[in-house]
């Protein structure tokens, strides 16, 4: 677990406490007895077997699936305890970049980008906008995409992704493998990007399966965990530094 | 022989328990959705578009061809009540026959077969789709309920786009049936007349029936194709299966609520 400094009362932003889930149809190994805390400002990397990439740890995460034993808490509340209601609000404060991208086919990809924000809050339009234009020029596009997912370019689509991600600064970051098959093009702003989000006080997730990705210098992990089949092993912690 | 009938009262008790099972299911799901669209802290943005947006495909692109039905229909049995009303030297009777025939009858049911055909269709096929691609744990990840977003626009969109075509319906097919019957000379009363005849027939339970055969029909098609797409397991190719079954359960629930309307109200 990350060591959690003795001054901080606030509950953990992630807890996984003794966490045991089946792997089922959705995911190719489960988790077993995983135990990890996420605090505000701290970045877990977390390496992934090339064999065993599609893990149940976002989902958990979000309380999208429901552990076998142990629990699963987002900013100190039980996932399984919350009304649906209050679940689906939390969920907005999680970004998460999805490792198969995850877009509605149905809405234009900068309606996909705003869509959280536009249901959890009560932001304007052009608040919301702004917001996200700023992010996409930090990502390295002119403005925000148009058009349907389908049309778009795979990397342009990488960085809409990322956009989606960290607009309406939430408070828990969920990274699944964001730079695979775009790393030159991404690795600089998104580090950036976690770095600032980790500053402002959220917590970061960030799943690599990729050799070069762990070991990049640029990314200021407080924890390295790895994971072994369905066994969560931690390898490296540091405390965190304000 | 004891055994074939033990096996054949068990099959009907399968069947029926079977259906009872999945009515129930769909009156859950009609009744949470009316529940979730009658509180106004549910209708968010996005929630907002989507509803737009069906009420736009559903009824408003719709609005061209219900006309076109509306005139034939109108022409059809319009001038046809009234050169048999004339003859048997009953068109006073005109304005209550066109009231029972189109207004009470026809017009929410070619809406809603019209709705079902286009828009039916449209749901299970979207939602059975972005159930195979994974849309669904998307819109769940990002906080956004599948039911509200996906299920509760389309449903009452569908709901209030029966409404709208079954009025413009009854309207364009009076209209083109008298103004055919007066083309040709079949209709012998002035328009001030038919108005008139047709108005005073209408009764204010009319209204009542008119609506619950425009709405609930609609309810019905879109909590059944919404749910027959999202039930959708294993690939694409599941997808036309969710929708044949979608139409036919569709169809199936307009003609049984339209008899049982009919028959409650008028008998």
């Amino acid at each position: 677990m990350i060591p959690r400094p003795a001054m901080n009362i606030s509950p953990a932003i992630l807890k996984f406490d003794e966490v045991t889930i089946e792997s089922g149809a959705l995911y190719e190994t489960g988790l077993s007895h995983s135990s990890l805390e996420l605090n505000a400002g701290e970045l877990l990397l977390l390496r992934l077997e090339r064999e065993n990439e599609r893990l149940p740890i976002a989902d958990a995460a979000e309380g999208l699936v429901p552990p076998e034993r142990g629990s699963v808490r987002f900013c100190g509340e039980d996932w399984q305890a919350m009304p649906a209601d209050q679940a689906a609000a939390q969920r907005g404060k999680i970004g998460r970049l999805f490792e198969d991208e995850g877009w509605i086919s149905d809405l234009d990809v900068d309606q996909n980008i705003m869509l959280s924000q536009q249901h959890h809050t009560t932001r304007s339009e052009e608040d919301i906008r702004d917001e996200a234009l700023g992010l996409a020029r930090a990502f390295g596009l002119p403005g925000l995409p148009r058009g349907r997912p389908g049309g778009l370019r795979r990397w342009d689509l990488r960085k809409a992704a990322c956009i989606r991600t960290f607009l309406g600064q939430p408070t828990l970051v969920i990274l699944e493998q964001p730079v695979r098959g775009v790393y030159a093009d991404l690795m600089a702003p998104l580090v950036s990007a976690t770095r600032s989000a980790c500053r402002r006080g959220a917590a970061v997730l960030w799943m690599v399966s990729d050799p070069k990705i762990w070991n990049h210098a640029g990314i200021r992990a407080t924890a390295r965990a790895r994971m072994f089949g369905s066994e969560l092993n931690f390898v490296a912690t540091e405390a965190r530094t304000s | 022989m004891v055994r074939r009938f033990l096996k054949t009262v068990a099959g009907v008790g399968g069947f029926v328990v079977e259906h009872s099972g999945r009515v129930r299911y769909l009156a859950a799901v009609l009744g949470t959705t009316l529940l979730l669209g009658a509180q106004p802290r549910r209708w968010r943005r996005g929630v907002r578009d989507v509803f737009t947006r069906q009420f736009y495909f559903f009824g408003v692109e719709s609005f061209r061809f219900i006309l076109i039905l509306a005139v034939l229909v109108g022409i059809s049995v319009v001038v046809q009540l009234s050169v048999w009303t004339d003859k048997l030297g009953q068109s006073q009777q005109l304005g209550p026959l066109l009231v029972a025939v189109v207004a009470r009858e026809l017009g929410p049911l070619f809406a809603n077969f019209v709705l079902i055909v286009r828009g039916g269709s449209a749901i299970a096929t979207e939602l059975g789709i972005m159930k195979v691609g994974g849309e669904l744990r998307v819109l769940e990840a990002q906080g956004v309920e599948p039911l509200l977003m996906l299920v509760m626009p389309r449903v009452l969109a569908m709901a209030a786009a029966a409404f709208c075509l079954s009025i413009i319906f009854v309207f364009a097919a009076f209209a083109s049936g008298y103004g055919f019957g007066a083309y040709s000379g079949g209709a012998n009363m002035s328009a001030g007349e038919f108005i008139t005849s047709t108005l005073r027939a209408a009764h204010p339970f009319d209204a009542i029936g008119f609506l619950v055969k425009c709405l609930l029909p609609a309810l019905l098609t879109g909590v059944i194709c919404a749910t027959e797409g999202l039930s959708v397991e294993g690939g694409l190719t599941q997808v036309p299966l969710a929708v044949k079954h979608a139409l036919a359960r569709s169809l199936f629930a307009l003609f049984l609520t339209s008899t049982i309307v009919s028959v409650l109200a008028y008998s």
